[in-house]
């Protein structure tokens, strides 16, 4: 009776998951707000190539300067006299670039971490955890922007690299912790005892139950490595021959178009952020709502 | 016997202090002398792109490789930067306002950063863990659910975006607030004159706003996942079984335990709060160490940057050795782990 009701409970809870997968509402609009984001992105180049045909769309003195919004130019002309609808696309594209890319390598840099400290322990572990812990006190962010500054003819790619080195402590850390749980559970003693080698729990017993877990640091790490890029560049860091949302938003701010009221110049890199940051935002929740048990048993969900 | 324990903490906690440092200072040290290229010659190069003019001849260049100690080899070169740093806290001299040395330019921003980051912080912090209990609390309610969804969407939104939104609307949209500055220029720079303090306040209100804003929507957040969780806990369905007062309930059992955690978190978020800030000050042109910082950016100043990352870099991590000090009276168990361990 028991065993039955239990297989029961069981399985409506999966059926529970799944139809609060369907339901959450902050994974729904998550989703759908980043999505659209990517989608827009990557159809820049089309876009670019129906608005302005064959002119570069970075050469300055195209138009007048300073244009309002109209059919021809969606959000006007920037103080180059650009139009400046491709140019918050094609910032859009490349922020978004570097917070995957960014989020890539650290989530590898982590994962590397996390595996090879966690689970040998030992005093290699001792010095990786102190170093985790020291970068995550430490305000890495301005040692970033002093050699960012420094290197010379620094391309999307090599920025994203630069962001991953400094952002993997946190989930390193967190991701440490849940290889040192998981490592002492009985399915990995058994692993040990029927002559499994190391690297054969790495991958085959450890990785797959933290995937999920990986993936939920994954978003996290987009949001961080889109904030240090996007800090980097409104201060005026980095090369300008690639746009980004943080430059455009360097250049209203030293060009006077916030003083001088162009406020179709000052808009949309601000609102694309602002959508971008909590959309990954609602969607870490909504997965944390749906494969955090202790939320759920508290709040009844 | 708790003396002692203290000062075994105590000495421990100095320990790792003076290893990170060092270690920090070394890292910085050499990432920057990694860097290819001589930063004089960096230096001479963005300010020819800016206003032009001749370049320096051979003879200056050399004058101020001597006068920057990039000559010798860089193991000399190492044990000067610390011995410099150590010693005479001297920073050597800045581009931006040569030849004034870096830490007098310092000294005078310091004092700027201190207080709007010290009271942003501090405010944000306690303001965070007061509403977040209360809407761990009441997590069932319409307005606590709606609160909840707001801070979601607000707690990742960096905090000079913020500012950029709110200079755009109060100070230039409606213009009631100084969209720039430190005071206003009528007054005079003087700390004992009330003009010059409600200025400096006024100017201060937006950028401490847009900083305070975004952290507190963090610490609500957190707050309000670790009182869910503590309510879950079994010795608060004692608490409350053994019939005590809310009161003693709500100050004893969930703030103490929220504490701790929390407590952890700020100095975990240190960091990322002195890089909001500088963001922040550089958005609204505020005197401190940021805008400092985003000028010597902007003409490559080797020695300020230098400077300033350094000096970031010991504070953060002054700041959380004062917290981890502190630690034992929020939470006397730490003392007992520390000697369990050995």
């Amino acid at each position: 009776m028991l065993v039955k009701l239990r297989g029961k409970s069981l399985s409506v809870k999966e059926l529970e998951k799944i139809s609060l997968i369907l339901k959450s509402y902050k994974l729904k609009i998550g989703l759908g707000i980043l999505l659209s984001l990517i989608i827009i992105s990557f159809l820049e180049p089309i876009i670019t190539r129906c608005v302005l045909g064959d002119m570069d769309p970075l050469a300055p003195g195209t138009f007048e300067k300073f244009l309002s919004p109209s059919m021809e130019h969606l959000l006007g002309t920037d103080h180059y006299g650009r139009d400046y609808f491709i140019l918050v696309l094609m910032g859009l594209k490349n922020s978004l670039l570097v917070g995957f890319l960014g989020a890539l390598l650290s989530t590898l840099i982590a994962t590397l971490v996390a595996f090879s400290s966690g689970y040998k322990g030992g005093l290699f572990d001792t010095i990786m955890n102190s170093v985790t812990n020291s970068m995550l006190i430490l305000p890495t962010w301005v040692i970033l922007a002093s050699i960012v500054l420094y290197v010379r003819g620094i391309d999307i790619f090599a920025v994203s690299l630069l962001v991953a080195l400094f952002i993997w402590p946190g989930s390193a850390r967190s991701l440490r912790a849940q290889v040192l749980s998981l490592k002492n559970k009985p399915y990995v003693d058994l692993a040990i005892v029927s002559g499994e080698s190391d690297i054969e729990i790495i991958f085959k017993e450890l990785l797959p139950n933290l995937t999920p877990f990986i993936m939920f640091r994954f978003s996290s790490l987009i949001i961080g490595a889109i904030f240090f890029e996007v800090s980097l560049r409104v201060i005026g860091i980095g090369a300008s021959e690639y746009i980004s949302l943080g430059l455009l938003i360097n250049w209203f701010l030293t060009r006077g178009a916030i003083g001088a009221g162009y406020y179709h110049i000052v808009f949309p890199p601000i609102v694309l952020l602002i959508l971008i940051f909590s959309s990954i935002n609602l969607i870490n929740a909504g997965l944390d709502e749906i494969f955090n048990p202790r939320l759920k048993k508290v709040t009844g969900e | 016997m708790r003396a002692k324990r203290y000062a075994a903490f105590l000495i421990r906690q100095i320990l790792y202090y003076a290893i990170t440092l060092y270690v920090s200072f070394t890292v910085i040290f050499f990432l920057l002398r990694l860097i290819p290229g001589n930063p004089i010659r960096i230096f001479q190069e963005t300010i020819e792109r800016s206003y032009g003019g001749t370049p320096f001849s051979d003879e200056v260049i050399e004058w101020f490789v001597e006068a920057y100690g990039i000559k010798d080899d860089i193991f000399t070169q190492y044990v000067k930067f610390f011995q410099r740093s150590f010693e005479g806290a001297s920073l050597g001299p800045s581009f931006i306002a040569f030849p004034t040395p870096v830490e007098v330019l310092i000294r005078q921003r310091l004092p700027w950063s201190i207080v709007l980051l010290g009271t942003t912080t501090i405010v944000a912090w306690i303001i965070g863990i007061i509403i977040g209990t209360l809407v761990g609390l009441k997590r069932e309610t319409k307005i606590s659910d709606l609160l909840f969804s707001l801070m979601l969407v607000l707690s990742q939104i960096p905090s000079y975006i913020l500012a950029i939104a709110l200079l755009l609307l109060l100070a230039y949209v409606i213009p009631i607030f100084p969209p720039r500055g430190g005071y206003s220029p009528t007054v005079e720079l003087n700390l004992l004159d009330l003009k010059f303090i409600l200025s400096a306040a006024y100017h201060a209100f937006l950028p401490a706003l847009s900083i305070i804003l975004v952290s507190v929507c963090g610490w609500i957040l957190s707050t309000r996942a670790l009182t869910i969780n503590i309510l879950g806990e079994d010795y608060l369905l004692l608490a409350q079984a053994k019939g005590l007062r809310k009161s003693r309930i709500l100050i004893r059992y969930i703030l103490r335990n929220l504490l701790l955690p929390q407590t952890t978190g700020l100095m975990l978020s240190l960091g990322g709060i002195v890089t909001g800030s500088f963001l922040v000050e550089w958005v609204f042109n505020y005197p401190g160490i940021g805008s400092l910082f985003s000028q010597a950016i902007a003409f490559r100043d080797y020695n300020v940057i230098q400077g300033i990352t350094l000096l970031t870099m010991t504070s953060v991590l002054t700041a959380n050795l004062m917290i981890d000090l502190l630690y034992p009276l929020i939470d006397p168990r730490v003392l007992h782990e520390e000697v369990g361990k050995k």
